[in-house]
């Protein structure tokens, strides 16, 4: 049977570069209609919501008029600035970073701004959604015109307010300016005037060259710090209603399968157990996007607490029917097959350019090797969960996702309500890395919601639920060979990937299981052949910070450094050597994005060879080291990200290894939150370094080994190293994203300097299988 | 009518309660201090790390029920009545130490107890004291500064009262 189509939104999400000019963007398509509207009918609007009463000026019981000069900045008659934050916050700093661009433009000192979460509303805000790195690239010149829009308006009222000609004016600090005069007005006595202002044509708004930059570039704290180190109400698991009751969900520990019936009547006897219920499942969650709308059947206890209803869910007894669940999906299985099956011809083309037989058949030296990576969780330390209230056919819901409008437009389709009647309020999130990307949790407590109609509900899931039901990274492998001339250059490469695909019939891998033909050396050699076979198993995967790179650094960079080694080249040099290539000569890139987006840029050698002479100076790369440590290099591209990265590395005849220190040097474009883009670098250091040592999520017979932190150990605090990260930003490159392309070298740079300091290769992930520890 | 000693207040958890409810969830539930966080539940991540008569405890394994006259000092309860941060509040945010913030309150309580039994902490000292306490986003490296300059700015004194779990001018 063929599942219905449950796809909210379009899948745009892949690992993909993108143009620096991002003005036809639909996001800034969106913004400008809504401009557009506001301009024509939104002068009722405006006025209306300008005798409004603001969240702040509601909670001291003062009332400040305010006036709304477009989505995105709202003024109040008290000169506090609020500025409206479009995207959702899961530790990627964006809830300070959009609002930061808005303000540059705007003139706004930083103090005198409130930062404000957006609503959800498609019309106002275009794509709200924290993934893919996307956030800054995407907004960048949307947040710039939108804070020159408002300062605009605001000079235009200025000026009719002030009777002089705009000419005469100009901001700074909040204020307007009026030199001839002397004076300075702050920016709230024209707001309202302002509101009602016509909006600038987009042709004449003039952004800032960098150089004029007042704010961008320096170091800001997050905008919810205070909240944070108080322990303010933020997260979803924090969202707290009157009269509030509280769910599990339990799944089958076999992916897919359904309850036919349970103890009912014993857990609705329980202490605290308001209801219990069995849900149908929704959709196909196996293989399905993170737009689609999917459930996993199961049985849900509503309860007068969180801890009933735990409680209750350790008594439940439940009738699966695994009839629908796949029971053969066992990792120890899959693995020993991968490696028969890559001794194999490979059974679908990914790319084959050049003369790959024959620069084999002439090489001088020929290198193989073989490598495995396992599926890892994202482990978000806030365990997914979700509210909702469902009252007078209105469905409410908070919820901590990535992807707050497939979410709302999710909870619609599940409930079968119409679009309109369903809102989503985004939270804090407690940590994304790509697991919120899906909103099952929604889907989730939509229908739970709607059984306790009425009734605010909080469904929490335990760490165990988390573990097990995660939408995990997936395990592949990969058998490399390389052909070297005489010289020790590399003449050509070959890759056999072996994945995962949802079934048999599968024609393409499972979602983020796919290798795309631009990881470093393919669009850098002439001879390249790369060929994929897939094995079937049906466990759930999905992105995880930054997708397919995560691996694929570490396989690629570490055979890149045997090549090296085996042509007796210094690795820095072999990378600077493969990469002297001009610019001009790359190839453009496959777009992975549906119409109306930008198509991404190539990759720039120049700034690929930078990052490497960079980090390379800072580490004094090729400094004599003592015995048993070495430095170890890797560089990785993504996310339109160039990364380098250098690790100092000890390793002691018992395999304990210390990481001493790391040297980051990044080229992300222009650094606009300084404190944000390093604390970024910072943590995809340390999350790489989990995943190299520990993170390791298996399967027998379809059911997840792995429960809870005793058996997927995160990095802590007395195993982190040294950090040293810099940022290179080149003249006129616009910001990209900070969050992802830091981790996918961690791994190679560390596992190069282990094989430096002991002669050992270590070609499968984690390193505790090989007899490693991390000291 | 039961009772917890929470913050320097007496707080009623009414008769109904279980008494094996974890502390955790009774504050978080029950009494609305949601700063408490819960992580996994089996003492391996420290999210929801409070004080117990000034000892740093996992609140996800006291049952409720085996409490009567601890102390009980949450997130909630280390800055002063004025709305003043404490040392090491202050300097979590003057290092901008938060990615998503959800392990915060648990680092901010574990390294509070540290600084209250070691008022010069060296590294090997913050590393032992708060390897109970997993960040997921990887803070770590700031954790430590943030610890420092907390140590520096305290210069030994208390500042709340861990008899008492009130705050100390």
């Amino acid at each position: 049977m063929t599942p219905p189509s449950n796809s909210v939104m379009p899948a745009f999400f892949e690992k993909t570069s993108y143009a620096r000019d991002d003005k036809s963007l639909a996001a800034d398509i969106s913004r400008r209609r809504f401009f557009k509207i506001s301009g024509i009918a939104g002068g009722g609007l405006t006025l209306g919501m300008a005798m409004g009463t603001s969240q702040a000026a509601a909670q001291d019981g003062s009332s400040v008029a305010e006036a709304n000069i477009s989505p995105y900045v709202q003024i109040q008659a008290n000169g506090r600035i609020n500025i409206f934050s479009k995207n959702p916050e899961c530790g990627q700093g964006i809830k300070t970073g959009l609002p930061l661009i808005i303000a540059e433009e705007l003139d706004a000192r930083w103090a005198d701004v409130d930062v404000v979460q957006a609503d959800i509303d498609a019309s106002r805000y275009g794509l709200q959604l924290a993934g893919g790195s996307l956030s800054t690239p995407m907004n960048w010149t949307a947040m710039r015109e939108a804070g020159a829009t408002a300062r605009m308006m605001i000079l235009a009222a200025a000026a009719e307010q002030l009777y002089v000609p705009v000419s005469e004016l100009s901001t700074r600090d909040s204020m307007v300016i009026h030199e001839a005069s002397g004076e300075s007005y702050p920016y709230s006595e024209f707001a309202e005037l302002a509101s009602s202002m016509p909006v600038p044509d987009q042709q004449t708004l003039k952004l800032k060259d960098p150089s004029e930059f007042s704010l961008l570039g320096r170091r800001f704290g997050g905008v919810d710090n205070h909240a944070i180190v108080q322990g303010s109400p933020l997260f979803g698991i924090d969202v707290r209603r009157e009269g509030m009751v509280y769910a599990s969900y339990t799944k089958s520990p076999a992916l897919g399968g359904t309850a036919r019936s349970f103890n009912q009547a014993h857990i609705k006897s329980l202490p605290g157990v308001i209801d219990a219920f069995i849900l149908e499942p929704f959709g196909e969650l196996i293989g399905s996007t993170i737009f689609d709308a999917v459930r996993l059947g199961g049985v849900s206890i509503v309860a007068t607490s969180t801890w009933a209803a735990i409680k209750a869910k350790q008594e439940l007894e439940v009738d699966w029917d695994l009839s629908t669940a796949d029971t053969s999906a066992t990792w120890s299985d899959i693995s020993a097959n991968a490696l028969r099956l890559s001794k194999q011809e490979g059974v679908m083309e990914i790319l084959n350019k050049g003369n790959v037989d024959a620069a084999f058949d002439n090489a001088e030296q020929v290198v193989e090797a073989y490598y495995e990576y396992p599926y890892v969780s994202h482990a978000n330390l806030e365990p997914q969960n979700c509210s909702a209230l469902y009252e007078n056919g209105q469905l409410q819901v908070w919820a901590p996702s990535q992807t707050p409008q497939a979410g709302e437009a999710a909870a619609a389709v599940v409930s079968g309500l119409p679009p309109a009647a369903v809102t989503l309020n985004q939270t804090r999130i407690g940590g994304g890395f790509g697991r919120r990307l899906n909103n099952d949790y929604v889907s989730e407590v939509a229908a739970i919601a709607r059984r306790m109609e009425g009734r605010p509900v909080k469904l929490q899931w335990t760490r165990e639920d988390d573990m097990a039901f995660d939408f995990f990274r997936p395990g592949g492998f990969h058998a490399f060979r390389a052909a070297l001339d005489a010289e020790g250059r590399m003449t050509a490469f070959s890759d056999h990937f072996l994945t995962q695909a949802k079934n048999d019939e599968a024609e393409q891998p499972i979602e983020t299981a796919n290798l795309t033909p631009d990881v470093l050396p393919m669009e850098h050699l002439q001879n390249v052949r790369i060929m994929q076979t897939m094995q079937a198993a049906a466990i759930q995967t999905g992105p995880m910070r930054a997708p397919g790179s995560n691996a694929f650094g570490f396989v690629f960079q570490s055979f890149l450094h045997e090549v090296a080694v085996a042509g007796n080249r210094d690795f820095r040099d072999f990378l600077l050597d493969l990469m002297n290539i001009p610019d001009e000569d790359m190839p453009q890139p496959p777009s992975n994005l549906p119409p109306g987006f930008p198509p991404p840029i190539p990759f720039s050698n120049t700034r690929a060879r930078d990052v490497i002479f960079t980090v390379a100076d800072r580490a004094e790369w090729g400094r004599p080291m003592p015995q048993g440590r070495a430095l170890g290099l890797a560089f990785y591209y993504s996310h339109s990200g160039y990364v380098a990265q250098v690790a100092d590395v000890s390793v002691s005849s018992a395999k304990e290894v210390t990481v001493h220190k790391i040297w980051s040097v990044a080229d992300f474009g222009l650094i606009h939150n300084r404190s944000s883009a390093e604390n970024q670098v910072q943590g995809s250091i340390m999350d790489g370094l989990s995943q190299l040592m520990y993170a390791k999520i298996s399967f027998e017979k379809g059911i997840i080994e792995q429960s809870n932190f005793h058996q997927y150990p995160l990095l802590r605090i007395s195993r982190a190293p040294a950090l040293d990260v810099h940022f290179l930003e080149p003249e006129d490159v616009a910001p990209t994203g900070a969050g992802e392309p830091a981790l996918p070298p961690v791994l190679p740079a560390i596992a190069n300097a282990i094989f430096t300091a002991t002669g050992e290769r270590v070609r499968k992930l984690p390193l505790s299988e090989s007899g490693y520890t991390l000291v | 009518m039961a009772t917890l000693n929470i913050n320097g207040q007496t707080l009623d958890i009414g008769n109904d309660i279980d008494p094996s409810t974890p502390l955790l969830w009774v504050l978080r539930d029950e009494l609305g201090l949601v700063g408490t966080k819960y992580g996994c539940g089996i003492a391996q991540c420290g999210a929801c790390t409070v004080h117990m008569n000034g000892a740093p405890v996992r609140s996800c394994q006291i049952p409720v029920g085996n409490l009567s006259n601890e102390q009980i000092t949450t997130i909630e309860g280390l800055a002063a009545a004025d709305g003043t941060l404490s040392p090491v509040q202050q300097a979590w945010i003057e290092h901008d130490v938060p990615q998503c913030g959800y392990c915060q309150a648990g680092q901010i309580m574990s390294a509070t107890a540290l600084l209250r039994n070691n008022p010069n902490p060296s590294d090997a000292d913050i590393d032992a004291a708060m390897s109970g306490n997993i960040c997921r986003c990887g803070t770590y490296v700031r954790i430590r500064a943030a610890i420092k300059t907390a140590a520096q700015t305290m210069s030994g004194t208390a500042f709340y009262n861990a008899d008492t779990g009130s705050q100390v001018a």
